[in-house]
Parts: structure tokens; sequence; C-alpha cells
């Protein structure tokens, strides 16, 4: 490891425990305030203006980013509603948005539109680096979700809205963790008049090094689907013991969306291509499948960040 | 021949394996543990190792370090139900060439092991860049081509495989279809989408048939889905009747045809005309030609006798270019209809005596007596059989 490496990493680890207390504690205050992202702010808003909207309509808009979706998950948890298909344990965002009912789903959608000027501003770096990895995660989070979704239809996996909820929120410990850094940053930059926070290195070294404790704890505070709990807690194997798991076409597309470099921060190729190789042998797949699928994906993401 | 040593404690597997290796046409060698398999390689090189992980004595990724240390470059496909990614990574890096994971299907075996050894049937586009480690340049083409469309194909080997997915919850969809098709078009009905996805992963089609308003499915997904599994497939959609021209959204959605429910009897022939029935108009090997048979409306007639006679004159164009100074055509299949077929033959005949090739007939009594009452083709020569033909003059 390299002397810049080290300091960097020595640095991650100070800013992460800091961040890391503030985090936790104010998730424990319920005091965690977690904008949405700007896009799909404005398309909430978009929603909210027109007068009737079918509910498939609104959870094609929502489930585009984990922190909504999770917070959808946290509502039916206070509500006592069912985040499943009725006779099953299979996760389904349409029939949750269903039965939470039109007046706790237009507050959501109030909620994500009345952060809008806030997720503006909480939203943006003025380095460019940070915001491009503000943006992979986002993207990574997105293209993860539709990928488990059509690697598990086509695996003839048992739930492939469970497996695309899944993988949505699989790192649901990223956003929170670069909402807060981010916060840190305006802070110190537009109050503290500081030049600069942190460098980008050290900025997704210290979201990487977070991600999996912070999500978890959000993930048990918000009561989170088992389902989605699993999934946050370690999406890096396979369940060799049940293949039709949900989790492994989420571990698949995790490795895929790593492999395409649509991704924050950097990756262990070797881990990511043993992911692959097994992956590919465990659900049936062939380099060719998974090659047309990932491109196909990469396409339908892109657009839905701007 | 190519030389494949399977290192693996278990019997059972050795077994299967062995009898795999050896209907691929490949040499098998076999081995208990790592430390026997390294005293194989010793004895005798071999192409290829398929090698289990967990064994006693000598561990397979024991064996693996032990044969690079010794600069052994042997392709390596792991197979194990080890799914750790630790264990394949750190085999990866050792050179590992695949990896299977048991249980696992024959199939994937044949084709891991064509592969490796190089021995794998040329892809269609040999030229592009392929799998997961061409992955960036395909996900950075501009505009990937439109999907292809499925080709009639020409030949009856091609026909053989002629095969419709047929993906409709109302079952009776299925049913009429059934019976409104001829019964040499094999059709497969399923309800669901996960159903139609396991299908098309597990078969080929030539064309597969949608239900536009399947309950609870994402049209444009499946559509892709399906796509994706079935690029050869036709996808045709199957809307009802509406005032509203509905096909230029149902294109846009991905697919390629559309075929109105309710069916009827002259919208199913016109759809398997489309199809499947030309394409088993003619057969040809070498000198010997077979029209198929004929099961759709009359009015195609026409159109399936102007494809036979098209094909004919390619056909007579090899076989010129191959020396052959005769050939023999088998009509028994060909329908006998008043008029069209005395015509086509009048044709033909001419187009072989231009050619300088003989032309033989093989047809049924139906034929004969057919062609008997015209006074142009009453005195063309028709057999009973191919063999017939070949020693008849």
């Amino acid at each position: 490891m390299s002397a810049a490496t080290s300091a960097a990493e020595a640095e991650a680890a100070k800013i992460g425990g800091w961040i890391e207390g503030v985090l936790l504690k104010r998730l424990a205050d319920d005091k965690l305030v977690l904008p949405t992202i700007p896009s799909v702010a404005l398309k909430c808003a978009k929603l909210l203006r027109v007068a009737e909207t079918n509910v498939k309509t609104i959870a094609a808009v929502i489930e585009t980013d984990a922190v909504l979706t999770a917070r959808v998950f946290r509502a039916a948890a206070i509500n006592g509603v069912s985040t499943s298909t009725p006779g099953s344990n299979d996760l389904n965002l349409v029939e949750t948005l269903t039965a939470l009912g039109d007046k706790e789903l237009r507050k959501l959608l109030m909620d994500a539109t009345a952060q809008l000027s806030a997720s503006e501003k909480v939203y943006v770096s003025k380095d460019p680096q940070i915001a491009a990895s503000l943006r992979r995660i986002w993207e990574h989070a997105v293209m993860v979700s539709i990928l488990a979704r059509d690697l598990a239809m086509l695996a003839g996996a048992r739930s492939s809205e469970t497996a695309a909820l899944g993988g949505l929120l699989h790192d649901i410990g990223k956003p929170v963790v670069a909402a807060m850094l981010l916060e840190a940053e305006r802070q110190l930059i537009e109050v503290q008049l500081q030049k600069k926070f942190v460098d980008a290195q050290v900025w997704i070294s210290v979201v990487n090094r977070l991600n999996r404790k912070v999500g978890l704890a959000l993930a048990e505070r918000w009561q989170l689907p088992p389902a989605v709990i699993r999934c946050v807690s370690d999406c890096s194997e396979f369940d060799n013991a049940d293949r039709a798991s949900h989790l492994n076409p989420i571990v698949l597309a995790n490795a895929l969306a790593k492999k395409s470099g649509m991704v924050a921060g950097p990756v262990d190729s070797d881990d990511v291509n043993a992911l692959l190789m097994i992956g590919k042998s465990m659900l049936g797949f062939s380099d060719d499948t998974l090659t047309k699928l990932s491109a196909d994906v990469k396409k339908r993401v892109a657009p839905l960040f701007d | 021949m190519f030389r494949v040593l399977t290192v693996d404690d278990s019997r059972a597997v050795r077994t299967i394996v062995r009898k795999q290796i050896t209907e691929m046409g490949y040499e098998p060698f076999e081995a208990e543990d790592g430390e026997q398999g390294l005293v194989r390689l010793a004895e005798t090189p071999v192409d290829l190792v398929l090698l289990d992980v967990t064994m006693p004595v000598l561990d397979g990724l024991g064996m693996l370090e032990r044969m690079r240390a010794k600069g052994i470059k042997t392709p390596v496909i792991m197979l194990t139900s080890e799914s750790k990614r630790s264990i394949v990574a750190g085999a990866m890096r050792l050179g590992l060439d695949d990896y299977i994971l048991k249980p696992f299907k024959p199939e994937e075996l044949r084709v891991k092991m064509e592969k490796v050894l190089g021995t794998a049937a040329p892809a269609p586009s040999a030229a592009a860049p392929s799998g997961l480690d061409a992955m960036e340049a395909v996900m950075f083409t501009p505009a990937a081509p439109p999907a292809p469309v499925a080709k009639p194909a020409s030949t009856a080997a091609a026909a053989q495989g002629a095969d419709v997915l047929l993906i409709d919850d109302m079952e009776n969809v299925g049913v009429r279809l059934r019976a409104l098709a001829p019964p040499h078009v094999k059709i497969q009905w399923v309800a669901t989408s996960p159903a139609a996805l396991v299908a098309a992963r597990e078969h080929h089609y030539r064309v597969i048939l949608v239900d536009n308003e399947l309950g609870g499915v994402e049209l444009p997904v499946l559509v892709r889905q399906l796509r994706m599994l079935q690029p050869e497939a036709v996808l045709v959609a199957l809307p009802l009747h509406s005032p509203t021209d509905i096909s230029k959204d149902l294109r846009a959605v991905g697919f390629d045809d559309l075929l109105y429910k309710p069916f009827n009897a002259n919208s199913v022939s016109d759809f398997l005309f489309k199809y499947f029935d030309n394409q088993v108009v003619l057969a040809c090997e070498e000198n010997i030609f077979k029209a198929g048979g004929f099961s759709g409306r009359e009015e195609k007639l026409a159109g399936y006798y102007s494809k036979l006679l098209e094909l004919f004159q390619d056909a007579l164009k090899k076989a010129a270019s191959a020396c052959y100074d005769e050939v023999i055509l088998d009509l028994s299949l060909a329908p006998p209809r008043q008029e069209r077929l005395p015509r086509a033959l009048i044709f033909c005949e001419e187009q072989s005596k231009a050619s300088g090739i003989h032309l033989k007939l093989v047809g049924t009594p139906d034929h004969r007596r057919l062609l008997a009452g015209f006074a142009e083709t009453k005195a063309l020569a028709m057999f009973d059989s191919i063999q017939e033909a070949r020693q008849g003059t």
C-alpha cells in the first residue's frame, strides 16, 4: 500500500467513525431525513399534479430510487400493511402501495416532492468526481434491480419482484452515507467557507466502508422486509443450498453491474469474475445472454438519472 | 483424439463424466484425488482436466497449484459442489478456464468442454467480440442492430424443427389453434410468462405467439426477454379484432407480426403458410428432389407451385454444376390438383431439357392419372419409387 493510499485510508477511517456516530444517533432518534434524488422527486411532483394516477405508474417511479422504496416499506411497517403478494412471501411494491391507500401514497409523494428544493442542494457535490460517484451509486442500485428481475424471470426463480426490490435496496447504506457526507460538505464549504471537503477517493472509501453497517441499522430500524434485510446483510455469496432463492439472481446481477463498470469505487475483478463463473453455472446462463442483458440494461438506466 | 482427465473422489461422478467424454469421441482418464491426478498427468499428457475441489490426500486447488508450479498449462474446468467466491477466485488466479457447479446437466459439461478444447461450432458472428470479457465493447456499441427475424429455411431438416410456442392464459386459444393447424406443426401452449420463459430457455421455436393482454405482465419486458432467449424466433402478437389499428403499437413493443383472435381456418392457414408450409416445398439431396406437402387454403396453392418452380430451378442449376445428367423429382406429397401440377411439370421438363438433364418423376397413381389427362404430360415417365426411378430408363 502506498503512503498516499495509507493516508487516504486513515482519513476515511477518521471521517467514517464520525459519520457513523452521527448517522446511527439520528437513526436511533428517528431523525434521519433522507432526500429523494432530484430526478425522481420531479417525477413524483408530476404524478401529484395528475388527478388520478395508476398505482403501477407510481410504483414504476418509486422503484427507481432505493431511498424512496425503503420509505414505502417503512410506511408499510408503521401502518401494519403487508409488503407481499397475498398468500405468499413474495415482495410486491404495487400490492404494498395499494394496501397503503391513496392518502398514505400521496403523503409519500408529497414528502418526496417537498424535499425537492432541499434534495437539489443536498444531492449535489462541488467535486465532479464525487458527483460522478454519487450518480454511480444510484445507477448501480437501479441496474442491479432491473438485472435481478430479468435474471430471476429467465432463471425461473421463485419471485422476480423480490429479486428486483432486494437488488434495489442491497446497498441502501450507500445513499444514506452519501447524503450525510454531502451534508457535511455543504456545511464546510458554504457555512465555514472551506475550499474543499475531502478527496473523492476518501469519500467513496467512507461510503463503501460504512455501507453494510449503516444499511443494516436502517433496515432493522425501519423494519424493512426480511428478504430485503438478507440482501443488505450479504450480497457477496450465492445460496447454494437453495438455488431458487431470490438472493442468487441479485448476487449475479451485482457482479454483472460491477463487471460492466456501473459501480462507484474500486472493484476486485477476481471476485467479480468468480461470482460470474459461479452464477452462470448455478442459474444456467450463457456469456451471450448475460452480455446482452447488461448492454440492454445500461441503456435503460442512463436516461433515468437526468 | 482429445484426452480428458477427470479428478474426482466420487466414483459415480467419474462414471457419468466418463460416459459423456466417450460419447463425445474423447479419450477418458481418471484419478481419485489430486495426488493421483498429478501422477496420471506425468504418465500421460492430456488436453483437459476436469477437477473436483474437495478430495482426500490432495484437494483440487492443491493439485492446480502444483500443476502450474511444474509448468503444466493444461486447461482446467472445475467440476464441484463448492460455490464459495474466494475459492473460485483463487482457482482463477491459478488459471482456471471454466467452472461447473454440481449437480450439472450433461449439456453444460459438453458445451464447456467444447469451448475449452476449441471444438465448439463457430458462432454466427465469429468476428464479433463475445463473452463477458468483451462486455464493455458490446455495451458501448452505439446502436445495436435490430434483432434478426427468422427466415424461412428451405430444407426438410429445418422444417423438422418447426415449432410454435403459444403464450396465452386462455386454454381455448391453444385448443383452437391445435384444431386448425396440421399435425406436423408442433405447438406448445403455456399460460403464464414464467412458464414461457422456462420453455424459451429449454427449446428453440420458430414462431412465438404472445397474448398481448396477458394478465400481470409488462409486455415490453416479456418481449425483450423472449427476444433475448430466442433471437431467431418470429414474435407474433395475438390481439383481438379492433376498430383501431394497434399494429403500430405492437410492432413498437418488438413484435414482428400479428395474428388476430379469434382465429379462423383462413387466418391460421395464412399464418402457417407464411412461416411453415413454404419451408418444405422442395428438399434436395444431390440429384434427388422431393416436393413437400401442402395443407393450406386453395388460394395459396398458386404460391406453393410458384415456390416449387423457383426452388426447382435453383436445384437444377446445382445439379448441372455437379455434372448430373439426370434428376429425380419425387412428387408423392405434392397435391395432385387439376392443371396446376401438369403446368408445373411442363415447366420443369422444359427447364431440364434446356440444361441437358433428363427428368424422371416419382408419384402416386393419382398423379399418374392426372398427368395422363393432358396431351403435354401424358408421355412423362413416372415411377412408383425413387429406387425404381434410379433403375428405370
